[in-house]
């Protein structure tokens, strides 16, 4: 665990000195295309590649026994100009009590592997027959305030076909080699890219949190009135004999 | 007594019956024109909004293309704006035949990033949960793989049974669907008194169904034909298309999260084990899941005997705030592999989840197995799949 | 029909036609997400048994049924076609709602796909809450409409929508009329119905 116990989870079933074994050999096999490698204790071994070898590190890692394709996706790294959309008095309750560690949390050490583009993609891996996992990652650079585009996997992968999809229409990432890249989920006259976190939930914009607003204050006479009825009710029933 | 023909046998005298017919009409067929076939998105015979569109050619499937978003309710950004027990609630509804089985992976993600673990008797009562809700699910499957064949009686059996094991999940969470039970760091609340002994009973009528499903059905004749060598989807294929759960153990790939990656619930402490089933078709995958479900009543069964003492919940702040990081964790669901990727950035809710659904993933075979199939086992080969709408579409 | 659309009926007799049909709704199932297992509970299974209500849960189309029940999450690109499922229903048709998701969006209500009520797209009769509802709620809906459509006066249903008719048409004892045709028409369809 996390946490410096030092004692290891019980179940976890690779083992930390496996995985750090893992990532060396791994590192190894795909040789520079790697730029970063990071084994959170217990957890898991992400692999941060050159985005320009992305095809030929997931080829290898398919050779290697990594054949068994788990997702692949996107992350968008900066932060929404909303937020939460939310000011509540629990939101900010919660931001008092211990904030001064979190709020000044650094980049880095957020990102596992490391990196600094806006977008990164990501994608897991597994091995059947070794019984791990990796997850790869790798920085898409922005040209023109759009992201470039990035090799397809889908002769590697026949089930990346969808996942890239999905990431060409909630990031607007352009996979190079897909040969249909349209709107999977979305009605095709839908505009923006709902997963970038510039994109706005009109919803929270116009409205409240409809939690919040429920909360209605009873006004005190009334609040005795309705007491003093329910306790007639309760006596008239008969619960005090 | 001689042994049932193997599946490569059916196959092989399949095959050369279609070349025997292919010969003989050589010379009077005549050429049809392509048609496009809509199916959905609002038919019976799909539980959900899936609409497929097939291009036949005669009775011949040329491609198949399932058309989603139907019912894409945009679960990954509705996350990010949300705090994680709100998160716990949403992530109820994503697959919603097994809603508990839903929340473990993403609380176990948020565990893992704010170093919290929940006491050992949290973790057995979830994995009793999670078991419940497995049979839940999958034993609708059961009953509703009839009426894909055209057998309407066992899904009422189906429906009768699940409505105990609901009962018992009920009775603990107060939810029959979307019990949102589980916390970071531990469960609501303990199990109340009386449940096991009742649970106990439940597992053998449970199991009592479930041989009444191989009766039914497996030993059909009908459902024989309708579902063996149909629809058949080798391991490596299975593989790289991403299938997981049945699916994946119905091709042959012998590969179970409970038993390979188990993240921190109780299943290592009984005794069960995975099936497999080598041919890959419709048969195979209803027959792995049946197996299955007889498996997770005797986890079951199991768990409730040795269910630790101690406390229901570790001790984690008033307001839960996970630190920054990154975590994924996945667990083996009722439908296949359900991932959470979390990424914290420090705070009250999540940065991005990106939630890896098995559906997803199973359905994108589609194409590849329908090709070459005939119309009448589009239906049966996309509920032996067996998916749910919310999982693929989330 | 005609009869029911012209003329002001009797009391018994308007109170025994909306009994036959407040007691034969054919029901279209429209299940879209988590409700529509709860619906199918309801309908489909043993412990609930809908049909002691006189519901009858399995026409293969919505040209045949009465009543349909929206049980789920409606989404913007399911939108449309609910509308047009809607329209193929012949009058007089009936709408549950059924769970939050349909009433007014739910959980969801901040989705960017996610229409905030299936109420925006078609008239909805009967609302049941809940996340899901259960069985038993669904029921008790369907007894409401049931009370609804008994105390209703079947003469403004009918007008609810007009029925169009070729003008080229003779004008056919049998053949109903559209609102607002001449009363001749409607004289000679009571007089054939007396008949």
């Amino acid at each position: 665990m996390a946490d410096g116990t030092g004692d290891e989870r019980p179940d976890d079933q690779m083992g930390d000195e496996a995985r750090e074994a893992l990532a060396a050999e791994l590192s190894e096999l795909l040789g520079d295309a790697v730029v970063e490698s990071h084994v959170e204790a217990g957890q898991n071994l992400w692999l941060r590649v050159d985005i320009e070898q992305w095809h030929a590190a997931t080829t290898a890692l398919r050779d290697a026994g990594f054949a068994y394709f788990g997702f692949l996706s996107a992350i968008d790294w900066t932060d929404a100009p909303e937020g939460r959309y939310e000011d509540t008095e629990f939101d900010a309750a919660g931001a008092g009590e211990d904030d001064d560690a979190s709020s000044a949390t650094a980049e880095e050490t957020v990102r596992r592997g490391g990196g600094e583009t806006r977008f990164q993609l990501l994608a897991q891996l597994h091995s059947p027959a070794r019984h791990a996992a990796v997850l790869i990652k790798a920085d898409v650079p922005e040209a023109d305030g759009a992201p470039a585009s990035v090799p397809s996997i889908i002769d590697i992968f026949s089930g990346a076909d969808w996942h890239e999809r999905e990431a060409h229409e909630m990031f607007g990432l352009v996979f190079n080699g897909h040969p249909n890249l349209e709107h999977i989920y979305l009605p095709t006259e839908f505009e923006g890219h709902p997963l970038r976190k510039d994109f706005p939930l009109l919803a929270r914009a116009v409205k409240p949190w409809p939690g919040v607003v429920d909360i209605e204050e009873i006004p005190p006479e009334l609040e005795a009135q309705l007491e003093a009825e329910v306790m007639a009710e309760f006596e008239a029933s008969g619960a005090g004999a | 007594m001689s042994p049932p023909p193997t599946a490569s046998a059916l196959r092989e005298q399949q095959a050369y019956v279609a070349a025997q017919a292919a010969d003989a009409r050589v010379n009077v067929e005549l050429d049809t024109g392509d048609m496009t076939l809509n199916i959905g998105p609002q038919h019976p015979a799909t539980h959900g909004t899936l609409r497929i569109a097939c291009q036949l050619d005669g009775e011949q499937v040329i491609s198949a293309e399932p058309l989603m978003g139907y019912m894409h309710r945009g679960y990954e950004k509705l996350c990010e704006v949300r705090t994680y027990p709100q998160c716990t609630t949403l992530i109820n509804r994503i697959d919603w035949l097994g809603s508990f089985a839903n929340e473990v992976p993403f609380i176990l993600a948020a565990e893992q990033l704010m170093g919290v673990e929940a006491p050992p008797r949290a973790q057995w009562i979830r994995t009793i949960l999670f078991e419940l809700s497995r049979i839940a699910n999958v034993s609708l499957f059961l009953g509703d793989m009839g009426v894909q064949v055209g057998a309407l009686t066992p899904v009422f059996f189906a429906f009768r049974d699940r409505e105990r094991v609901l009962n018992q999940i009920e009775e603990v969470t107060g939810g029959r669907f979307h019990p949102n039970f589980d916390r970071i760091g531990g469960l609501k609340d303990d199990i109340p008194r009386g449940w096991i002994a009742e649970t106990h009973a439940v597992m053998a009528k449970m199991r009592g169904f479930c041989d009444e499903m191989e009766d039914l059905l497996m030993g059909n004749e009908i459902f024989q034909t309708r579902c063996r060598s149909v629809g058949v989807i080798p391991g490596d294929v299975a593989l790289s298309y991403g299938l997981s759960g049945a699916n994946l153990r119905a091709s042959g790939v012998d590969w179970d999260l409970r038993r390979d990656a188990n993240p921190g619930l109780a299943w290592d402490q009984v005794d069960w084990r995975v099936w497999t089933h080598p041919d890959g078709d419709s048969f195979a995958r209803y027959w792995v899941r049946l197996q299955e479900t007889r498996e997770a009543t005797k986890i079951v069964d199991q768990l409730l005997d040795g269910i630790p003492s101690g406390p229901i919940m570790a001790k984690v702040p008033r307001i839960i705030k996970v630190p920054a990081g990154e975590a994924y964790v996945s667990t083996e669901n009722p439908l296949g592999e359900m991932g959470y990727y979390v990424v914290s950035k420090g705070g009250l809710g999540p940065f991005r989840v990106k939630i890896r659904t098995p559906s997803f993933s199973n359905i994108s075979v589609v194409p590849w197995v329908m090709r070459g199939t005939y119309v009448p086992d589009i239906i049966t080969i996309l509920g032996s799949l067996y998916f749910i709408l919310g999982d693929i579409d989330r | 029909m005609a009869l029911v659309d012209k003329v002001k009926l009797p009391k018994p007799l308007s109170w025994l036609l909306n009994f036959g049909r407040a007691r034969s709704l054919w029901v279209y199932q429209w299940g879209l997400a988590c409700c529509a297992i709860e619906m199918g509970a309801a309908f489909g299974s043993p412990r609930y048994d809908v049909m002691r209500l006189g519901v009858i849960p399995f026409p293969a189309s919505p040209r045949q049924a009465d009543l349909v029940v929206i049980s789920g999450t409606v989404t913007d690109k399911m939108a449309p076609v609910i509308r047009r499922l809607y329209e193929q229903m012949p009058e007089p048709k009936y709408v549950i709602s059924m769970g939050s998701c349909a009433n007014c969006g739910g959980p969801y209500w901040d989705s960017y796909s996610v229409t905030k009520g299936v109420d925006q797209v078609i008239p909805v009769d009967v609302y049941v809450p809940g996340c899901p509802p259960r069985p038993e709620a669904l029921l008790e809906g369907i007894v409401l409409l049931q009370e609804r459509i008994q105390r209703e006066d079947m003469q403004e249903r009918w007008r609810g929508e007009p029925i169009v008719v070729p003008t080229s048409a003779p004008s056919s004892t049998r053949v109903p009329a559209p609102p607002g045709a001449s009363s001749t028409a409607s004289a000679v369809s009571a007089g054939s119905a007396q008949a």
